[in-house]
């Protein structure tokens, strides 16, 4: 009863951030509702038996996309006063959304109780991928040219950012928020590492714990620390792309690993070997994700950074 | 063999990231490379067959499956060719252009999300090649500069749309059938009210994305507002992505009921992608944006066929849609580098900058008017071959007069739009004087894929026994 109570308020209370977040009229106001919105949405995942998601909706939708609306508030040189619409033009797409609302409940009412038969197969292989943790051994082992891919698309987002980033402006900082942000770091780093590593076995894994070391970095640049992490820096750039590349090129050698060479098999990892590899490629991964994401928020820093002596300058 | 055409231009990207310098010579060597592994894979299937892999050595089902057969094969070596020409048309002119060095490594990623699209067989699979393609092609607009940032970003705000609701759709297949498959997903496959949604809200996102009738609204500002040699990508190979996972879908697992349902509709969208996008270049004022509104409408010819190859399933409509897709990517590819030759060099955007341009810059303006002769279709060409081939299979189907006479119709305005451009080209009495002297190379790169599609009428008889019996 009590958790049925529960699921409801957070379902009523999911629907008045996100309503509240789309009418509200100041932009900072919007930004704060969707940050509290991606926070109980963390929740809702959690309730649902989804906990990687529920990390990665922690990090990501909650932590790192709000910093992202926040800064890209701050750079906005002039006022924006919202279009006022008139009221076709915000009932258009009112139908257009209930329309389809109404079509895709239509159909998920008719989906079929039983589940895929995938599990049986995905519990079957489980022995053999190296991992313990299904959704790891999924994300990295039997699906990992779409994990690779992703990696990609996410350096790609970074790429094509980096092309209309307006400079920006050095700002000071606060003297509280710059000795918690030290403060914080060492436990970040730890709590990171934590879950990269117990992604073997449980939740967690590269994803969520390059959020959690972006989100750290990303407050100790708002706070002018870390001054050479910026593109200009090729050894910045490595670790960006290692990510990636450590993936390819372990595949490739994992290629020539395999006794016999019959027939090639693209990513496939060699039983025996199959644990470590995948922890080196989550630990590049996490690298990786913690960078471009860190880079993709904060942004270059201002050219004084190069004073210092640590970044070769732009 | 497929992994090295997927590999390499990863490979070559990320270096070129890490050592900007070298970026155009190994974009060079890695296009030339994969053109001739491509060759050597359509070589390879058109002897053995289809080739089938399932990734990372599990079983079906649980891996991701590739698979590549003819028409697969023949799109990424039709990729890695047009990836090779651009990569020259844009170091030729790179000193002028100040294309920036994002390029470089941009288009290895273009190569690697398009070759991956080709070959995947997984329903979730294609949905990450999509957003890799979008996202590659969005930060490939914005390398314009300002004036290119609203219709980029209006460009990713729409495509993230289409993949959401793409991503939708595979999400209910899942939940229904539990297998993301295509081949094991059609094996299974029931017309019933949650497949038809799945169905409707894939086509959706996918003609979102591919900038089909009517959904076609960004297409033209963004392709105009990117560089030349990156609307040349655009317009020949980005575009046709998700045609290629609509086909799969709507051929592959359809089931007989939603395919007669749907058919008019698709065949009905390419006939006004047809007359409207003919219209909206025979007005436009901008150079660009006919080249643009004559992908709309040339769009309009492979969803017309796919419409009709759904309804009368005539393998002559396969082949010409394929071969509508093949001869467009070549002429568009051709009209955007001459097109944004000739601006460059007489410095203006607008229609009325060709004026004398057959003086001027003959090469370019022949290169174009031979691409226009393609889209118009006129014999021999490409695009002959593939209206031969829709023309042919209607006549076979008997009483269709309405469909000859759209095409008619279609045909006469592509002339209509083609012409005006040449006819203003060979006003020589007050000729638009070139900014600076006009060069030679890029031009003769510009001529190049014109010729190969008049080429295609050479190679017709195999290449039209290859994609009939293909189809998908």
């Amino acid at each position: 009863m009590s958790l049925l109570l529960f699921d409801t308020i957070l379902c009523l209370l999911l629907l008045a951030l996100a309503l509240a977040s789309i009418l509200s009229r100041q932009l900072a106001h919007a930004v704060i509702l969707y940050i509290a919105f991606g926070l109980m949405m963390a929740l809702a995942w959690a309730r649902l038996a989804a906990p990687d998601l529920a990390l990665a909706e922690a990090a990501i939708g909650a932590g790192l996309t709000g910093a992202l609306c926040f800064s890209a508030l701050a750079h906005q040189q002039i006022q924006l006063k919202p279009d006022v619409l008139s009221w076709p033009q915000r009932l258009w797409p009112a139908v257009f959304v209930l329309l389809m609302l109404g079509g895709v409940l239509a159909a998920l009412l008719q989906l079929p109780p039983t589940a895929s038969q995938l599990i049986a197969v995905t519990q079957a292989g489980l022995g053999n991928s190296g991992v313990s943790h299904p959704v790891t051994a999924v994300l990295l082992n039997f699906r990992s040219w779409d994990t690779l891919l992703e990696l990609v698309v996410l350096l790609l987002a970074l790429l094509g950012a980096r092309q209309v980033a307006p400079e920006v402006k050095p700002a000071t900082s606060w003297s509280l928020s710059l000795s918690w942000s030290r403060l914080l770091a060492p436990m970040v780093i730890l709590l990171a590492g934590y879950l990269l590593w117990a992604g073997a076995s449980q939740p967690g894994g590269a994803f969520q714990a390059g959020a959690l070391l972006a989100a750290g970095a990303v407050v100790l640049r708002l706070n002018q620390q870390l001054s050479w992490l910026s593109w200009s820096n090729f050894w910045i750039r490595l670790l960006t792309v290692s990510g990636v590349l450590v993936f390819v090129l372990t595949a490739l050698t994992a290629i020539l690993l395999t006794p016999g060479n019959t027939d090639v098999v693209w990513l496939r990892w060699p039983p025996q070997l199959a644990a470590g590899i995948i922890l080196l490629v989550e630990l590049f991964a996490t690298i990786a994700i913690a960078l471009t994401l860190t880079v993709l928020v904060a942004g270059e820093p201002a050219s004084t950074g190069a004073e210092l002596g640590c970044g070769e300058g732009v | 063999m497929m992994v090295v055409l997927l590999v390499l231009p990863l490979l070559s990207a990320l270096f070129m990231l890490l050592w900007p310098r070298i970026a155009p010579l190994l974009a060079l060597l890695t296009a030339s490379v994969c053109s001739l592994v491509a060759l050597q894979l359509l070589l390879l299937v058109s002897q053995q067959g289809s080739q089938q892999v399932l990734l990372a050595g599990w079983p079906s089902g649980l891996a991701i499956s590739l698979e590549a057969n003819s028409l697969s094969s023949l799109l990424i070596l039709l990729t890695a060719l047009l990836q090779l020409l651009v990569g020259l048309y844009a170091f030729a002119t790179h000193r002028r252009d100040k294309l920036g060095a994002g390029f470089w490594p941009l288009s290895g990623m273009l190569q690697l999300g398009l070759t991956a699209l080709w070959l995947s067989r997984d329903l979730f699979n294609l949905y990450v090649c999509l957003e890799l393609l979008g996202i590659v092609a969005v930060a490939l607009v914005s390398l314009s500069g300002d004036k290119a940032i609203k219709p980029a970003l209006n460009y990713l705000l729409l495509s993230l749309f289409g993949s959401l609701c793409y991503l939708l759709g595979v999400a209910i297949l899942y939940g229904a059938y539990g297998v993301l498959d295509i081949t094991v997903l059609a094996s299974q496959w029931q017309a019933d009210l949650l497949s038809s949604t799945a169905l409707l809200l894939m086509t959706l996102g996918l003609m979102l994305k591919a900038a089909l009738w009517p959904l076609h609204g960004w297409l033209p500002a963004a392709h105009a507002a990117a560089p030349a040699p990156v609307s040349a990508l655009l317009s020949a190979l980005v575009v046709k992505g998700p045609l290629f996972i609509l086909c799969l879908l709507w051929l592959q697992l359809a089931g007989a009921t939603q395919v007669a349902a749907v058919a008019p509709w698709f065949a009905g969208c390419g006939l006004a992608a047809l007359l409207l996008g003919g219209v909206s270049a025979l007005r436009t004022p901008f150079a660009k944006n006919m080249v643009a509104y004559s992908t709309v409408a040339q769009l309009g010819y492979a969803m017309l066929a796919l419409g009709l190859l759904l309804r009368f399933n005539q393998p002559l409509f396969a082949a010409a849609l394929w071969l509508f897709v093949l001869a467009h990517a070549l002429a568009k590819a051709t009209c955007f580098l001459a097109v944004g030759e000739i601006t460059a060099t007489l410095g203006g955007k607008r229609i009325s900058t060709l004026k004398g341009a057959s003086q001027t810059m003959p090469l370019a303006m022949f290169a174009f008017a031979v691409a226009g002769g393609s889209l118009i279709g006129l014999p021999p060409s490409g695009g002959f071959l593939a209206k031969w081939a829709l023309l042919q299979g209607l006549w076979l189907q008997g009483g269709q007069l309405f469909w000859l006479l759209v095409i008619v119709l279609a045909t006469l305005l592509s002339a209509a739009y083609v012409f005006r451009a040449v006819v203003l080209a060979f006003n020589r009495a007050d000729p638009v004087a070139p900014d600076f002297a006009p060069r030679i190379l890029p031009q003769w790169l510009a001529l190049l894929p014109a010729l190969a599609v008049w080429a295609m009428a050479l190679y017709s008889e195999p290449l039209l026994q290859l994609l009939k019996q293909e189809g998908l």
